[in-house]
């Protein structure tokens, strides 16, 4: 007999715990964050220099105390942030996006596709189906890339880290350039009609024919909250071990490393230290929230910020894992055309955004 | 009624098989949990997220790990 815990009575009690138990909670709970946030700088520093007796300014206390800041600052935006995306990401679902790009040209379509890729909720697991389920719906090749390589690019949870910790205009930044990216990345591929490259069993399928359409949910307002815990859940359940791997990285690299080897290595004048940023984030395998304190760090130590923008999208956009899911469905030349194209990308704009700034 | 649940075989898949076990055993009766891991046959059936679950060949729900209490009433509803 499976245990049937109370918050998952589809019926919920009416009355004021029922009223509590459906969203209500999110009035104690949201003050209660912003207590908790407002804190934890003043807390840090008292454990790492009057707790722990480390000196400030000396390696091991900057260390140290951007560790246990770091900690709960990015676990708290973390949670808000993937709360408010989950919830909001109730309203978009693939299908639609699916219909609203259908039988579109390219150009519109690939804008179109890379906006909704930024927005729309989906797993890497269903990156197959989605593939797929797009192109029987008449998406063309190219319009379905950009709606993929936007996907990751601009994670809408980095949005909402960067937003948080450097202020809008990075943010604005981020996504503006992740959208480029995938725009003229979906240009490109769809001019090059690849179709041909697709494995021979998605070429079969895109054929077959459909058997029967899916029905829409109905969602209420207490189920959406409830995605959105459960997103919470999830999410920050998976990734906190990256997190704190992130902090590690980043808090080292604040106390220790000296701020000329940084600026040598990615600063302005290094003309390698785009591709070099590339090229180390590409197999390193995170995601949005464990490398932020990593780019916290490398701006405080005067990395270029092209540089830096490049090395969070290679870690993002551009993830092993995520070549090999999508190998199931293209031929090598396919993938490594695809490769080639957004790391390209991802390489024009570090060094667009180092020249400029 | 037949049950099918839509997965390559990440974890949500998988816990959504959990659920939907859970709901069978305390719906009782005849019903049977079947797990689809074949691309094909779920771009056929229209689905772009997973994890997805079917009901006597009806999709009820797409990109989501359903509560086995969800499951539960659509097998009493």
């Amino acid at each position: 007999m499976a245990e049937v815990r109370c918050c998952e009575n589809p019926v919920p009690a009416p009355g004021r715990a029922g009223w509590f138990r459906r969203g209500g909670w999110l009035f104690l709970a949201l003050p209660l964050w912003a207590l908790a946030y407002s804190v934890i700088q003043r807390l840090a520093g008292w454990v790492a220099f009057h707790l722990f007796g480390l000196a400030p300014g000396s390696h091991l206390g900057e260390a140290v105390a951007f560790f246990l800041y770091d900690v709960p600052k990015v676990l708290l935006l973390l949670a808000l942030i993937v709360f408010v995306v989950t919830f909001l990401q109730t309203f978009v679902s693939p299908s639609r996006v699916r219909d609203a790009l259908s039988r579109r040209n390219a150009g519109l379509g690939n804008a179109m596709a890379s906006l909704f890729g930024i927005v729309t909720p989906f797993c890497s697991c269903s990156a197959v189906p989605l593939f797929i389920g797009f192109l029987r719906a008449g998406v063309p090749l190219g319009v379905t890339f950009s709606f993929l390589v936007a996907a990751p690019m601009v994670n809408e949870v980095a949005l909402g880290m960067l937003f948080a910790m450097f202020g809008w205009k990075i943010a604005l930044l981020y996504a503006g350039t992740g959208v480029a990216i995938a725009f003229s990345a979906g240009l490109i591929l769809g001019r090059l009609r690849m179709e041909r490259h697709l494995e021979g069993w998605v070429q079969d399928a895109l054929g077959a024919p459909a058997l029967g359409e899916s029905g829409e949910e109905r969602l209420t307002l207490s189920s959406r909250i409830d995605q959105a815990v459960q997103g919470v859940r999830d999410i920050v359940g998976k990734v906190w071990p990256y997190i704190l791997a992130g902090i590690s990285v980043g808090a080292f690299i604040h106390g220790f490393v000296p701020e000329a080897f940084m600026a040598g290595l990615l600063g302005k004048q290094a003309w390698y230290s785009v591709p070099l940023a590339v090229l180390i984030g590409v197999p390193l395998y995170s995601n949005a929230a464990g490398v932020m304190p990593i780019v916290e760090a490398l701006l405080g130590k005067g990395a270029a910020l092209g540089s830096t923008l490049a090395f969070m999208m290679a870690v993002i956009g551009l993830s092993l894992p995520e070549i090999v899911i999508l190998r199931r469905v293209m031929r090598p030349r396919l993938i490594g055309a695809f490769v080639a194209v957004v790391a390209l990308g991802i390489v024009l704009v570090g060094y667009l955004f180092n020249a400029i700034l | 009624m037949l049950i099918e649940v839509f997965g390559p075989g990440c974890a949500k898949c998988e816990t959504l098989v959990k659920h939907a076990k859970a709901a069978v055993e305390q719906a009782g009766g005849d019903h049977q949990v079947v797990k689809v891991s074949d691309y094909a046959v779920m771009a056929a059936r229209g689905i772009l997220s997973t994890p997805a679950l079917a009901l006597d060949g009806q999709l009820k729900f797409q990109g989501k790990v359903a509560t086995s209490a969800e499951i539960l009433g659509l097998l009493q509803g």
